[in-house]
């Protein structure tokens, strides 16, 4: 087994931070964006979630190391299912029938979540128990703060209340309880998720996800409106944020490339082109001005 | 290449705002004239929300606020001249700041936006204050059908004709409805100025006019004359608004005339589908947003289809965003 002596505190920076599932990696955003509509109903499929991930992840790391890889991924989710059934018989019969209804479908579904699967198999059956567990509870810690995250907001934007105590606040913006409130502010939390991991672990940036980086060749800033006399037009490129121009792509010169070669047809029209231009410029005219369309 | 790069023509982002501000004068004038003050206090709420989002926005990120970027005037006014005057205000504030912060400045701005940055402002208001935005009783003694807009009547299936309306009412704005998006005739006087500054963005807007007519005199929802259809899907809401100051937006247009007619009429087909079958009144922003999503898709299929000319659009670049990140 390779790393062994890695602790825990390097997983969880990894596995939730740097490597975050819902918000870099972009797997299990069912949970976050359809069900996450409250404090309440996020708390409970983190729990879910982060049961069924550690106990899979045990599973697979202790026992399914010497499955074959097409065994492996279907027993990922029967192992999710036998973990979610008895917590959904709970849910259902027991105490928190009116939470169970809100949430629908979202509980069974934590059983078949990409986020399981795709640790298991990259990361659980290829090193030891200790290590499975410690990804799995970074993964799923990292998860549930997202998933919290997230409902918290959107029950206090959408619903104006937080945990189900209703606060008096001027506006209710009721979209916020759509899936399409649940990515936006998925978009906003991962951005600042990137804008930490730029500032924090900025070693790690572009193994988080892509880098914008400027163009080489972007023109040179052209001189200040008091300078050069001229109306300020700030180059796109130098200035991000605050860019006045932009080039006019239909307009833009192309690159000299070699000439492909031609084809019969294309030979045949480019030389009586040709011929046409010299008959007109013999005549002491341009093709241009005689009206003939050089296209 | 740095003298290449200077000899490129450059497009300002102040001069195709500033085209698109003289057009939309007209309509906010005819806001004040049906509406009274109370158009000109919204439109003014949403354009102040929307530089004070951009302001605020800049000074969190550390980056420079230019006041003379037009674009925030635009988007404010836009969204406000595509809801009722009576409207509570925090309504298009709330609209305005959801169009700066989310659609714009995410992206880098608003030529760098993939999507209309107004469109997504409305649609924001559309879901999250549906009976505050289709509600036109404000000052609606005067209008032709009363507080009812020509599009809860299309909804409602009647029959109608032409002749029994008052047509001049119905192009000229006279209808409950959006308070500065009705006039149809202001529309075409903004088209033949956008012809003489800007034609070639005029093609989605002619492919978006053209989908939706023929569809609605194909398919109309009222029991009459496919003309009468036609004109007056075409005159109610935001529709023709909507073909002429937002798809023709400088940098979620497509690159190239024939993508740019394909991805109107789609807009159009869009439209007019999610009107039948929507459940909201108002639906060519969320078309247009439904188009900004697939154009770049439509320009990357097109680009690599071994029939096209090879003077086209430079490969894989599909809108102009899309060619000056190249």
């Amino acid at each position: 087994m390779k790393n062994e002596n890695i602790s825990f505190k390097d997983m969880f920076i990894k596995g939730a931070v740097i490597f975050n599932p819902v918000l870099v990696q972009l797997v299990g955003l069912c949970p976050a964006v359809a069900a996450s509509t409250s404090l309440v109903n996020a708390a409970v499929l983190s729990v879910v979630l982060c049961a069924d991930l550690i106990i899979t992840c045990l599973l697979a790391s202790a026992l399914l190391k010497k499955v074959p890889r097409w065994i492996r991924v279907p027993l990922y989710l029967l192992i999710g299912i036998a973990i979610i059934c008895p917590v959904l018989w709970i849910v259902e019969t027991k105490t928190l029938t009116t939470l169970s209804l809100g949430m629908k479908i979202y509980i069974p579904l934590i059983a078949v979540n990409s986020v399981t699967a795709v640790h298991c198999e990259q990361f659980s059956v290829k090193n030891s128990v200790k290590l499975a567990v410690y990804d799995a509870a970074a993964v799923g810690i990292g998860s549930s703060i997202v998933l919290i995250l997230v409902g918290a907001l959107r029950e206090l934007l959408g619903a104006s209340s937080l945990g189900g105590v209703t606060l008096d606040l001027p506006v209710a913006f009721k979209g916020m309880l759509l899936p399409f409130g649940g990515l936006v502010i998925l978009g906003f939390v991962a951005a600042a998720l990137r804008a930490f991991i730029a500032e924090k672990y900025p070693a790690y940036l572009e193994e988080s996800g892509p880098v914008v980086k400027k163009p080489e060749n972007a023109a040179p800033k052209p001189q200040p409106a008091e300078e050069s006399g001229e109306v300020e037009e700030v180059e796109l490129f130098d200035e991000f944020w605050t860019s006045e121009t932009v080039e006019t792509p239909a307009e833009k010169e192309p690159e000299p490339q070699p000439k492909p070669e031609l084809s019969s047809q294309e030979k045949i029209r480019w030389e009586s082109q040709r011929d046409i231009e010299e008959f007109f410029k013999s005549l002491g005219l341009d093709s241009d001005e005689s009206g003939v369309d050089k296209q | 290449m740095a003298v290449k790069a200077d000899n490129q023509k450059r497009v300002k982002v102040s001069q195709i705002y500033g085209d698109y501000l003289i057009m939309l004068a007209a309509p906010c004038i005819v806001a004040w004239r049906y509406y009274g003050a109370r158009a000109l206090l919204v439109i003014a709420v949403s354009v102040l929300t929307a530089e004070l989002c951009d302001l605020l926005a800049c000074l969190a990120l550390g980056r420079k606020f230019l006041l003379k970027d037009l674009s925030n005037i635009f988007i404010g006014a836009a969204i406000a001249l595509m809801m009722p005057s009576g409207i509570p205000l925090y309504v298009p504030a709330s609209a305005a700041a959801f169009a700066v912060l989310a659609a714009k400045i995410p992206f880098g701005g608003s030529l760098k936006a993939p999507f209309v940055p107004a469109a997504a402002g409305f649609a924001f208001a559309s879901v999250c204050f549906k009976e505050l935005v289709f509600d036109y009783s404000y000052n609606s003694s005067g209008k032709l059908l009363g507080a009812r807009s020509l599009g809860a009547l299309l909804a409602n299936g009647n029959s109608v004709h032409l002749n029994a309306l008052n047509t001049f009412d119905i192009l000229s704005g006279n209808v409950a409805g959006p308070m500065g998006t009705g006039c149809g005739i202001l529309m075409l006087g903004c088209c033949a100025y956008l012809f003489v500054r800007r034609r070639n963005a005029l093609l989605s807007t002619a492919g978006f006019i053209a989908a939706c007519a023929v569809f609605s005199m194909i398919f109309p929802r009222i029991n009459a004359s496919p003309l009468t259809s036609a004109v007056l899907e075409l005159s109610s809401g935001s529709l023709l608004f909507a073909a002429v100051f937002l798809l023709t937006d400088y940098s979620s247009q497509p690159v190239g005339g024939v993508f740019k007619i394909i991805s109107g009429a789609l807009c159009g087909i869009f439209c007019m589908i999610m009107r039948y079958v929507g459940v909201y009144e108002e639906t060519v922003c969320f078309a247009v947003l439904l188009t900004n999503g697939i154009s770049p898709v439509l320009g990357s299929a097109m680009a690599k289809n071994p029939f096209r000319s090879s003077k086209k659009t430079p490969q894989n670049v599909s809108t102009p965003s899309q060619a000056e990140n190249k």
